[in-house]
């Protein structure tokens, strides 16, 4: 039998209606775990759901992190994160990709590494 | 006489006895013409005491008949509680009208229950589809989630359709909220039981909420009155709704940019969603249930419906929601309990921080602490059975309500808190039973 939740905690609103019907974010590099930072408060009349991501995202916070505390599908959390970065109240931070490729060695350095271990 | 003493000695005789016969027929005609005239007379009368009575059956004894088996009296009792009519074909007429009216109040009625049954269970089919459907959306990834989706808003229009046979059978609507939902839920949640609902924008600041039991109408009542929106305008356009907090209640604005409604139709609007006419089951479509629900809801809970010109060009339909189903949404707790979090461990006092709470591996418990000295007690909660769900299937308690493990005391003073006043929000009073387990 499927594990349901308790019956409490079930709301009225179904996630199509969170999203306008869309069930992925537009081409957008968000991953799991991209960092989210909110540029800017929540405003009167926003989706609470946004206004909770900004909430949560004063301090940066991953996707994965958002979707735990919104108890919200990822890719719900992705459409809902990449209305925001349109809208240019969140910014996302990719930690790793841009430093990653920077500061890789060069492919002769590692060469003579790899020529080195053999060596041993 | 004189014709006869004038006669002749030989014709006297024949004149007399002409005379004589002629006198009697004479008598004799007039007397059955009296007799006669006795007889219309009383023929006369008893035709108009028959039409007396025939009027007496047919604006007394048959409405009254009429209005007793409408109430729900079966033919028999009728028979007893009304004058019977002396006459004995009325009597008849009487008999045969009563049972014909009785069989047919009661195959309506049956044929109601059995519509309100099927609805009942579709509903309830509804509600477990949905939880699943949301289940499934949890765990399933990017590339089914479109198709869940979609398969969710069928589902909830579905609902909607079982809800509306539910309320117009006079049936109870789809489910009862426990807690009491925002106003964003309430509109949001008529939306997705709408075919259309992309084009549905929702203008709303409120904070307000709507009370758990009346939650469920509500939103049915903006989802019929959405989708007419929706419907009666081009599918290009939008419908707008706004949200207003007055004093009287929270007013729900519903405004489409379509072709307007014609007085005729205004008319018949009015009276569909007027909270003091009844509903008639005769004027009923079989297409057009939505104002008919509508009124049924208005009735139950008494909202107010009007329509009115938009300025946009279409129809504004405002329904106005009673304050006494208003209230404040219940604050949120910095951790909400979930199935992934199934202690709930409480802390009476601050002050007990050495004591501290106890997380029970039995996993269901909830355990109140009054003091550092005081022995705790886990109660045991009892078994949740949601609608379209067996007992049997529904989660159960945990058996064993005693943990085995002594209390490992936790530091973080915020959970401990934040547990309080989770416990306390469930019903459980700081005072209420501690037992007889070491802390």
């Amino acid at each position: 039998m499927m594990v349901r939740g308790a019956v409490d905690s079930e709301d009225p609103d179904r996630l199509y209606t969170l999203t306008g019907g869309r069930s992925r974010a537009d081409v957008r590099d968000l991953d799991l775990v991209t960092l989210i930072v909110s540029e800017a408060d929540p405003t009167p009349g926003m989706q609470s759901e946004h206004v909770k991501i900004l909430r949560t995202c004063r301090f940066p916070t991953a996707v994965v992190e958002l979707a735990s505390e919104l108890a919200l599908p990822v890719s719900v959390v992705k459409i809902l994160v990449s209305d925001l970065l349109d809208a240019g109240q969140v910014s996302a931070r990719h930690p790793s990709s841009p430093r990653a490729s920077a500061e890789l060695p060069d492919p002769a350095f590692l060469k003579k590494v790899l020529v080195g271990l053999h060596n041993l | 006489m004189w014709v006869t003493l004038q006669a002749s000695a030989a014709d006297r005789l024949p004149v007399a006895v002409a005379g004589g016969v002629t006198a009697a027929l004479l008598c004799a005609a007039a007397f059955f013409a009296v007799l006669r005239d006795q007889q219309v007379r009383a023929a006369r009368a008893e035709v108009a005491g028959l039409q007396a009575e025939l009027d007496h059956l047919a604006d007394d004894t048959l409405p009254a008949a009429a209005r007793r088996l409408r109430e729900g009296a079966s033919a028999d009792t009728v028979f007893t509680e009304i004058p019977l009519p002396d006459n004995e074909t009325h009597e008849r007429i009487l008999r045969t009208l009563t049972k014909e009216i009785s069989v047919g109040h009661r195959q309506r009625a049956a044929a109601m229950a059995a519509c309100a049954n099927a609805a009942g269970r579709v509903q309830a089919l509804a509600t477990s589809m949905l939880a699943d459907l949301r289940e499934m959306e949890n765990r399933h990834s990017e590339e089914v989630l479109g198709d869940l989706l979609k398969l969710d808003h069928s589902t909830a229009q579905a609902g909607r359709l079982a809800d509306s046979i539910a309320v117009l059978t006079g049936a109870r609507s789809g489910r009862r909220w426990t807690k009491p939902i925002v106003m964003e839920s309430i509109l949001r949640g008529a939306m997705g039981r709408i075919r259309a609902y992309q084009r549905v924008r929702i203008h709303s600041a409120s904070t307000s909420a709507i009370v758990g039991y009346a939650a469920e109408d509500v939103m049915h009542a903006l989802a019929e009155l959405m989708d007419n929106a929706t419907k009666f305008s081009a599918p290009s356009e939008e419908v707008h709704v706004y949200v207003e907090e007055l004093h009287t209640g929270v007013v729900v604005t519903i405004e489409d940019g379509g072709l307007g409604m014609k007085p005729q139709a205004l008319e018949r609007a009015k009276t569909a969603v007027s909270t003091t006419e009844k509903l008639d089951l005769t004027k009923l479509s079989g297409t057009r249930l939505g104002l008919a629900v509508v009124g049924c809801i208005a009735r139950k809970h008494d909202l107010h419906v009007f329509f009115r010109p938009s300025s946009r060009g279409g129809t504004g339909v405002v329904l106005r929601i009673p304050n006494q189903l208003v209230t404040q949404p219940r604050t949120e707790f910095p951790n909400p309990p979930t199935a992934s979090q199934p202690a709930v461990t409480a802390t009476g006092s601050v002050r007990t921080a050495s004591a501290g709470a106890t997380r029970t591996p039995s996993g269901e418990t909830m355990t109140v602490v009054l003091d550092g000295e005081q022995p705790q007690q886990p109660l045991r909660s009892l078994p949740k059975r949601r609608r379209g769900q067996t007992l049997a299937n529904s989660p159960q308690p945990s058996p064993s309500p005693r943990p085995q493990h002594p209390p490992r005391p936790r530091t973080d003073a915020g959970a401990k808190f934040g547990a309080f006043r989770q416990s306390t929000s469930r019903g459980q009073k700081p005072d209420s039973p501690s037992a007889n387990q070491d802390s």
